[in-house]
């Protein structure tokens, strides 16, 4: 489970990476696929107000919402980095959305999905150092400020 | 060197795009085809009665008048600085309106701002990025403010009260005598009638094609919802 630091910005390099969308992928054993936001949303979004997933059974073409995140000063979706159809959402999230700031790589996972084309999904994506070099390119780019973890954060270790 | 040094309005500059002439030109004319424009704008001899009334002015780089003499000179570039920069600074209070002339700046302004916006400005995304949740609210649900924003971490000075009110908020709601406001989520109750009708004209007016153009992620997250409601209401309708 390693991850790299970023501009204090965690950045597993277990997890296939939607750097555009700060998106993350992990495939599971039993051919779901795991989703959640990276460390540079929670921290660019800020303490979160509300997360509402769509609900299971829902089928999702990538780049479509999966959630709608809402914190103090930004509302915006999350948008899923694959196809296929949501078979379980992360009930915790509802009561407790900060888990979206303070663990966004593992209590904070937003929603399971049953993929419909996981490999030429998964192209797209990037992993390990590649996708750290790519963070580190947008970071730089985009002028994003440093990762803020003012809510706290596990380690990613 | 001090920052205040040389050109006022060009401290910001180099902050977002520069344009190529005839692109200022269309946005200024896009301005002055507005309708309003000629009764808002009848020459200036800088007596800055609007300077000393604006309240903008008094804290930001930000002069009305500026707007008004660039305007009537037809500084095409400086319009668009303008319109990239201190339009967005204007609290549109109107104090302005007794300029002497009969000009108003103020609204010179909102005529300013309604083309940055419809053509996705720079700086109207930044301006508008801090409402997007206002927005999201109200076009989703037709209320804007719901008791369940009321977060004791997010108002820390509301008092020690608001973490009990927070704590029960459905059971205070229930509280209060007309069953409308029995809310949480929403403001009060919003009939599926009114939201449908609200969702209708938004759509038919080009509201939101202009979210799109401005906030391509609160667009989608609107639609989803919007397309959802419509479709069980009846109605087969796609935004994108």
């Amino acid at each position: 489970m390693g991850y790299a630091k970023v501009n204090e910005c965690i950045i597993p390099t277990d997890l296939h990476i939607a750097v555009k969308d700060n998106t993350w992928v992990r495939v599971n054993e039993d051919g779901t696929v795991t989703v959640g936001m990276t460390d540079v949303a929670q921290s660019l979004a800020g303490p979160i107000l509300h997360a509402k997933s769509k609900s299971p059974g829902t089928a999702r073409k990538k780049g479509r919402p999966i959630a709608t995140v809402e914190s103090g000063k930004w509302v915006g979706p999350i948008k899923s980095p694959v196809s296929g159809e949501i078979v379980e959402v992360n009930e915790e999230l509802a009561a407790n959305p900060r888990l979206l700031n303070t663990s966004p790589y593992r209590k904070g996972w937003v929603v399971k999905m049953k993929p419909d084309n996981l490999d030429a999904d998964l192209a797209d994506l990037q992993i390990g150092d590649e996708a750290v070099e790519a963070y580190r390119k947008k970071i730089e780019e985009e002028n994003i400020p440093a990762c803020s973890h003012i809510e706290g954060t596990e380690d990613y270790e | 060197m001090s920052k205040n040094i040389g050109y006022p309005l060009d401290l910001k500059m180099n902050h977002y795009a520069d344009v190529s002439y005839d692109e200022k030109e269309r946005l200024f004319e896009e301005v002055k085809a507005d309708e309003r424009y000629h009764h808002m704008l009848y020459g200036c001899y800088e007596c800055g009665i609007c300077v000393a009334s604006c309240p903008s002015a008094k804290f930001y780089d930000f002069s009305p008048r500026v707007i008004a003499q660039a305007l009537a000179r037809e500084d095409v570039d400086l319009i668009y600085t303008l319109m990239e920069d201190s339009i967005w600074d204007c609290s549109q209070c109107f104090s302005c309106d007794r300029c002497p002339r009969g000009n108003s700046p103020g609204q010179l302004i909102t005529i300013m701002r309604e083309v940055a916006v419809r053509n996705g400005l720079a700086s109207a995304k930044k301006a508008l990025e801090g409402y997007g949740r206002i927005i999201y609210k109200i076009m989703s649900t037709g209320s804007q403010v719901s008791p369940d924003m009321l977060q004791p971490n997010a108002f820390p000075d509301w008092g020690v009260h608001v973490n009990e009110i927070a704590e029960n908020l459905e059971l205070w709601r229930k509280a209060l005598p007309p069953e409308t406001l029995h809310t949480t989520e929403t403001g009060w109750t919003v009939s599926d009638k009114t939201i449908i009708e609200l969702y209708l004209i938004w759509h038919m007016t080009g509201v939101m094609d202009l979210i799109e153009g401005i906030d391509e992620g609160l667009f989608m997250i609107l639609v989803d919802v919007m397309e959802e409601r419509l479709e069980d209401a009846g109605y087969d309708i796609t935004f994108d």
